[in-house]
């Protein structure tokens, strides 16, 4: 069962109080009754619960802390006393539905994002539980590691006589994988019920700050259109999803429109370079060393919006941080309007180029929000008479000034985010670099920081550079496209076009956005296979004669 | 990265000895450190035969000499340190370079660099060198997994050994957790690293140790239900899930410890 809500809607507390997290571990008070296979975890001792019922946190790194892989997996059995043989058993068989087989000594630092979350799983499925609670456990992770953590979500499903909850955001992926999906509102279920029939209702999803899946949101929306006694259900594989409405089409319910798609906005449609990336190439000391970039070359643009894309390790991070004078390059040059950044201090280049990071807890620090902003601008010195104004106009920008002197970590985290971007903005900086602006957030808070950066763009003719594993994202909001394969840049050019390179971008384990998809699979019948939203997508079908 | 205090996945004959053997090692190493040495030759050999006996250890576990070097830097300013205050501060030996006359009580003169006193100087560099090599051999090859095993056919109580494998990977995460905070707030013009010492005391640590305390409350909190989650603390007896066997390289080993350790103790008491 998959459970879906908004950040606050209760998903976590739901986990906690069916793995005895509540009231084991955290404190509170409940009505009604929890049963978990058999038993109330509210009247028994947690290590008891977890023989029955176990439980994965989104954090992958909070989860391991033994020196190995098989160490790891063994850990839970072996607090139970399992003899060795089985335990090892166990081991061996969780690894390999898990795909982690012949890792046994791997060290478990060692291990990607998406195997650490699988580790993660491997070592609660080696107690053999009835119940596996799985709070969110792809939240942090990339596409790649995504697919694979689901992936071994499904052979578990089908190789153990084992129940699975999941709390998530991602409607789209796990669609074609539970049997029922809940969804909370405030607190309370609003939708229960297979995923083909509660991931169509668009309207209350979101209504529930819930992202309907692309299909649903299609269909949907074309319902209206169809014969009485037709009905669409939203498809996880958008191929079949487009088979549905290439025979609608071909039916005569619907009718494409012929539309002109937007051009992309071409070099003259920005300014002057403003960051120059000259073949620099970096790599991390190591026996041997890591090149995380390999002789990369790119222009950025006045005013241009750039979506930075690829799997983990690609060296996004890395160039963005040389970006921002973090990492120094051992070859190449960074300019800057035409200085090179190399002769100045990373407080200097902060004022010229902002970066910020995907959380906001490692840099807020103060007893109220102003402080926080005002602490930048005491380290660039400036003079204190302007302080008072800047910090204004960028609580402001960000729509924070109700908060100014609230403790940051009252803030709920989306809050917390606009004022690390605006700590950022104090600087004054030219270039803002957003790294990965979703990650866990919900549907709701998911584009605050992205159209913070439309606003700022239009606004101030800031240049925006977006790290993002969201492909939806990315295509609404960049008008340029960066893809990081091992360290270099693999493709380079306005998102339609680079959209368009399906096959280059299979190699980097990414996909165009679902509309893109659903839009070239209806490329036969005559539907441009270069768009990016689901907006755009129905703007060109209407009901048709029949 | 690699240092000199990660474990090196090998297959060696150092790898392959039982922990409680490499703690030997580290003991004799100990004891061999703390007999009193003057300023003689044999004093020198002695320290030097276990010096050597370790390297040949390193060599054989695959430690690249780079780490020794790597070692060795770490501790140069200390040697130079020591090789300089002894030269000048040791009483007694033949004078090798006279700056002027500064006499203090005691019978030592600030103003003169006598070769007893280098030789002391250097016999204790000698001295760091071989305490501070015995260690990094034995966490080099030895995986966490089989120092737990090992503690617990030591007869320490599991929690203990837990506690402390789990605070070695949180030492990481602390280490991680730092440089990140660092490194976002050298993002808002805050270079805590080119600050003069005395502003680094004076106000650069709150901003870092902040951030620092309420993440880790955080991370601690998740460990814990990870914890819980895996049934830790149940009533059950803990399995031993790692098996360690004495084997003949242990024999063969202890025999030649004991056998090197011999002759330095040797050499030190008795060679002339």
């Amino acid at each position: 069962m998959a459970v879906f809500g908004a950040n606050g809607a209760g998903k976590s507390t739901l986990c906690y109080l069916l793995s005895g997290m509540i009231p084991n571990i955290y404190g509170g008070r409940r009505r009604g009754r929890v049963e978990v296979c058999g038993i109330d975890p509210w009247d028994h001792p947690i290590n008891e619960i977890a023989q029955r019922c176990c439980m994965v946190l989104q954090d992958p790194e909070a989860q391991l802390f033994m020196p190995s892989l098989e160490m790891e997996l063994a850990f839970g059995p072996a607090n139970l006393g399992v003899p060795r043989e089985e335990i090892m058993r166990r081991v061996e068989e969780a690894l390999e539905v898990v795909g982690l087989k012949g890792l046994n000594r791997r060290n478990t630092n060692a291990l990607s994002g998406g195997q650490k979350q699988r580790a993660a799983l491997a070592s609660v499925l080696t107690i053999l539980p009835d119940l596996l609670v799985l709070d969110e456990p792809t939240s942090q992770l990339d596409p790649l590691g995504t697919k694979e953590v689901l992936e071994a979500i499904r052979n578990v499903r089908e190789g153990h006589q084992v129940s699975i909850l999941m709390t998530t955001h991602k409607t789209e992926e796990v669609m074609g994988l539970v049997d029922r999906c809940m969804v909370l509102k405030e607190g309370r279920v609003v939708a229960l019920g297979p995923p083909e029939e509660v991931l169509s209702q668009v309207d209350l999803l979101e209504e529930a700050g819930v992202q309907p899946p692309t299909t649903a949101r299609v269909f949907s929306a074309v319902s209206p259109w169809l014969p009485r006694g037709e009905a669409l259900r939203p498809e996880a594989d958008p191929d079949r999803a487009a088979g549905s409405l290439r025979r609608l089409l071909g039916a005569g319910a619907l009718r494409l429109v012929p539309r002109e798609v937007p051009e992309s906005p071409g070099a003259d449609a920005v300014g002057e370079p403003i960051l120059q990336v000259q073949e620099v190439t970096f790599s991390y000391p190591g026996t041997p060393p890591v090149t995380a970039l390999k002789e990369v070359s790119l222009d950025i643009r006045q005013g241009e919006f750039v979506g930075l894309i690829g799997q983990n390790g690609s060296g996004k991070s890395t160039l963005v941080k040389a970006l921002v004078g973090l990492l120094r390059p051992q070859r190449g040059r960074i300019l800057f309007k035409g200085e090179d950044l190399s002769r100045l201090s990373v407080g200097n280049i902060a004022t010229r180029v902002g970066l910020v990071l995907q959380n906001p807890d490692y840099q807020l620090f103060s007893i109220s929000a102003e402080r926080e902003i005002a602490f930048g601008l005491e380290n660039i010195g400036l003079a204190p008479e302007r302080r008072e104004e800047r910090i204004h106009e960028v609580l402001e920008m960000v729509g924070l000034e109700h908060v100014r002197e609230t403790f940051p970590f009252k803030l709920s985290f989306g809050d917390r985010r606009k004022l690390a971007v605006a700590a950022v903005l104090a600087l004054g900086p030219e270039v803002l670099i957003m790294d990965e602006p979703t990650t866990a957030q919900d549907y709701r808070g998911r584009y605050l920081l992205a159209e913070l950066a439309q606003r700022l763009r239009e606004r101030d003719d800031r240049t925006i550079i977006m790290i993002s594993h969201d492909m939806d994202l990315i295509a609404r909001y960049a008008d340029r496209l960066v893809v990081m394969y091992e360290g270099r840049v693999l493709l380079d050019g306005p998102t339609r076009e680079v959209f368009r390179e399906a096959e280059a971008l299979r190699k980097t384990f990414l996909a165009p956005p679902t509309a893109t998809q659903l839009a070239a699979g209806l490329a036969s019948e005559g539907m441009p296979a270069d768009l990016l939203t689901v907006d755009e997508l129905l703007a060109r079908l209407e009901k048709g004669g029949h | 990265m690699q240092t000199i205090f990660s474990y090196i996945d090998r297959d060696t004959f150092v790898h392959r000895l039982h922990p409680v053997t490499k703690l030997g090692h580290v003991l004799l190493t100990l004891i061999i450190i703390l007999i009193p040495y003057g300023p003689t030759l044999e004093s020198a050999l002695a320290l030097s035969v276990w010096l050597a006996f370790s390297a040949v250890l390193w060599g054989i576990a695959g430690i690249s000499l780079r780490q020794f070097w790597s070692l060795f830097k770490i501790l140069l300013a200390t040697f130079v340190f020591l090789i300089l205050i002894q030269g000048f501060m040791y009483r007694g030996g033949e004078p090798l370079l006279v700056l002027g006359h500064l006499p203090i009580s005691g019978g030592a003169d600030l103003g003169v660099v006598t070769d007893a006193g280098l030789l002391f100087g250097l016999l204790l560099c000698v001295r760091v060198l071989v305490a501070v090599s015995a260690l990094p051999l034995f966490i080099s090859t030895t995986t966490i997994s089989r120092v737990m095993a090992a503690l617990n056919s030591m007869g320490v109580p599991n929690r203990f050994t837990f506690m402390f494998v789990s605070s070695l990977s949180f030492t990481n995460l602390i280490f991680e957790m730092w440089n990140s905070i660092i490194e976002a707030q050298k993002l808002r013009a805050f270079d805590i690293e080119s600050m003069p010492l005395w502003q680094r005391a004076r106000r650069a640590y709150v901003p870092v140790i902040v951030p620092l305390i309420l993440l880790l409350f955080r991370k601690g909190n998740d460990l814990e239900v990870a914890l819980k989650s895996r049934a830790f603390g149940s009533t059950h007896r803990p399995t031993q899930v790692e098996v360690l066997e004495v084997t003949w390289r242990d024999h063969l080993m202890v025999a030649v410890m004991l056998g090197v350790f011999g002759l330095c103790l040797w050499i030190r008491l008795f060679w002339k």
